[in-house]
């Protein structure tokens, strides 16, 4: 049997709109999406911002009823059987959220574990243990107003581990976190793989996918566009090379210049502090390389690469040939 | 139920209530819905008897302390889950084993016996500032009428609960029906000076029994038997306020999950 079996999952969204004329407006948020979660499995939800993926954790972990399909955690289902998956999954959304800022860590932890039954005697072995854990023993006392957002987190963490759940849903749990916070967690979330929890991550960060996750589901708009181990997903784009820019104020006029030229499959661009980057997918690598100079001709640019892709690179190809 | 089943609900109720009352220990709302409201209403009440030279202190402290029981019940049971939706809390906590209704049950149980305070400080307020000689005629029964009005807010509150929770814009009406309840339930003047249309609603408000008891076994002249009657009336709307509000969470709890308005996203 399978963690999670997910079956042409859909959701939707409906919110009047107008005072006087009110009018009904749909959003699909989640449009027919099947998968399956294997025992011990980490499993990555990959996606841009509005694709669905906190829609499709909400509907998993019983917050939301789907609008069509089903999908069943641990044999039970997600609608008639909220209670039962209640006990044995965790969950962690993204951000400094879903604590009592007026508490403790320590009577966070406390209240939780009460909610989720947890025997009075275990609790107060198990809280101590998972606040050193997640490297907050010293800090457990203080308010977690006064907490930073990377406290808050691992607090999350810990949160979710007092009932030692066997299926651990993360929604984008770096998010917002420092590098050496989210490197932390990202360890974290490695050790408790390696107690053969199932856990299912979703992020937007490639490498956090592809260091972790055994296989990775990819979302764009509401549906499923590859699901693959993150070394497959990689073949995909074997065949391209990826030309980087470092360049200042590119306009949408040069980026569809850009797209329109022959042997070119892919163009974005991501902002950087003070820079952007601009990255052209080509089969013939260097070769491509003057015609996008000239597509660039009088925008300053800085530093060029031309480089072997990564699985961002697969993941942007597969979104913008989604989106296209 | 079984035992088991139980216990963890106890353990669920006496921990939410325990860190409600640690929450609200900080909140300068809560501070000023506890006591000050509470202490202004009982200042005007106890001046405007203040020429008659009666001895209606003990009425003024119960009428006060229900005020303060009843809006305590109103916003800060209701808004402690409109603030759980904000802060993020409200999806964590319904997505525990444990049961919403229990949860809310707990939070419900602490709010008001936090509230009991506004008769305190009405008391003292009428004892000290005013010189009232505060008497309660029939001790026991007003502590039997106490308790029977603690169980009766705290099932009231249950009803209440799952209208907040099934939408934030619920908050809006809450201004709108917290002096008709003043009103209605009697718990400053009595209720036979309302016109007689009123009456059937008063009745139906286990508030207004709530107050008619407590009034009665304070006041010289309370007969037993209308006490009990108030107690019966009590007990009734309390197990009416349980039933319902098991139905009512269920269908809300489905209703939520379908609207998605659990979490503020």
């Amino acid at each position: 049997m399978n963690a999670i079996e997910v079956q042409h999952l859909r959701r939707v969204y409906r919110t009047n709109i107008g005072v006087i004329r009110r009018k009904v407006k749909e959003v699909v948020a989640v449009e027919d999406i099947s998968f399956d979660v294997r025992p011990g499995e980490l499993f990555g939800l990959l996606g841009p911002n509005g694709a669905g993926k906190t829609t499709t954790v909400k509907m998993l972990t019983t917050l939301l009823i789907p609008t069509s399909g089903t999908a069943t955690i641990l044999g039970h289902d997600v609608v008639k059987d909220a209670q039962l998956i209640r006990s044995r999954i965790g969950f962690i959304f993204g951000g400094d959220r879903g604590l009592y800022w007026r508490l403790s860590g320590y009577d966070n932890l406390r209240y939780f574990s009460s909610l989720y039954h947890v025997e009075p005697e275990v609790s107060k072995k198990r809280i101590p243990y998972l606040l050193d854990l997640v490297g907050l023993a010293d800090r457990g006392q203080e308010k977690v107003e006064g907490y930073s957002r990377g406290m808050k987190q691992r607090l999350h963490v810990a949160r979710t581990l007092l009932h030692d759940p066997e299926l651990l849903f993360l929604d984008e749990p770096t998010i917002g976190l420092d590098p050496v916070g989210a490197r932390d967690l990202r360890l974290m979330v490695r050790n408790l793989q390696a107690e053969h929890k199932t856990i299912l991550l979703t992020t937007h960060y490639m490498f956090e996918a592809d260091a972790l996750c055994q296989r990775i589901a990819v979302v764009n708009h509401g549906k499923l566009i590859a699901l693959d181990t993150p070394e497959a997903l990689k073949q995909d784009v074997k065949d391209l090379s990826v030309i980087e820019l470092e360049v200042f104020g590119v306009s949408v006029d040069t980026i569809e210049a850009l797209r329109a030229l022959p042997h070119v499959t892919t163009v974005s661009i991501e902002d950087r502090d003070q820079t952007q980057a601009l990255l052209v997918h080509s089969p013939h690598g260097s070769e491509a390389l003057p015609d996008v100079m000239n597509c660039l001709n009088g925008i300053k640019i800085g530093k060029v690469v031309v480089r072997e892709p990564t699985l961002e690179d697969a993941y942007v190809r597969l979104v913008e040939g989604h989106a296209s | 139920m079984s035992l088991k089943i139980l216990s963890q609900d106890l353990r669920v109720i006496r921990t939410t209530g325990e860190m409600t009352l640690r929450q609200a220990a900080v909140s300068p709302f809560i501070i000023f819905t506890v006591l000050v409201q509470p202490l202004l209403v009982a200042m005007l009440a106890l001046w405007m008897l203040a020429d008659k030279k009666t001895n209606d202190g003990i009425y003024v402290v119960v009428g006060t302390g229900m005020s303060g029981l009843w809006s305590s019940l109103l916003f800060i049971c209701g808004n402690s889950i409109t603030v759980e939706r904000w802060t993020g809390t409200l999806e964590a906590l319904v997505a525990t084993p444990a049961n919403i209704s229990v949860i809310v049950f707990g939070k419900n149980l602490a709010n008001v016996l936090q509230s009991l305070a506004s008769m305190v400080v009405c008391y003292l307020v009428a004892a000290l500032l005013f010189n009232y000689q505060i008497t309660v005629d029939q001790p026991l029964l007003f502590i039997i009428s106490l308790l029977l009005t603690v169980i009766a807010f705290v099932s009231f509150g249950l009803i209440l609960g799952p209208l907040f929770l099934l939408s934030p814009a619920v908050q809006n009406f809450q201004n709108g029906i917290e002096f008709p309840i003043y009103i209605l339930a009697g718990f400053l003047f009595p209720i036979a000076l309302l016109p007689n249309w009123t009456t059937p609603l008063s009745y139906l408000l286990a508030p207004y029994w709530a107050a008619r008891a407590l009034h009665v076994a304070s006041s010289v002249g309370g007969t037993f038997s209308e006490i009990a009657f108030c107690w019966a009336m009590l007990i009734l709307f309390s197990v009416i306020y349980l039933v319902g509000s098991r139905y009512l969470f269920r269908a809300v709890m489905y209703r939520v999950r379908v609207d998605a308005t659990l979490g503020l996203e």
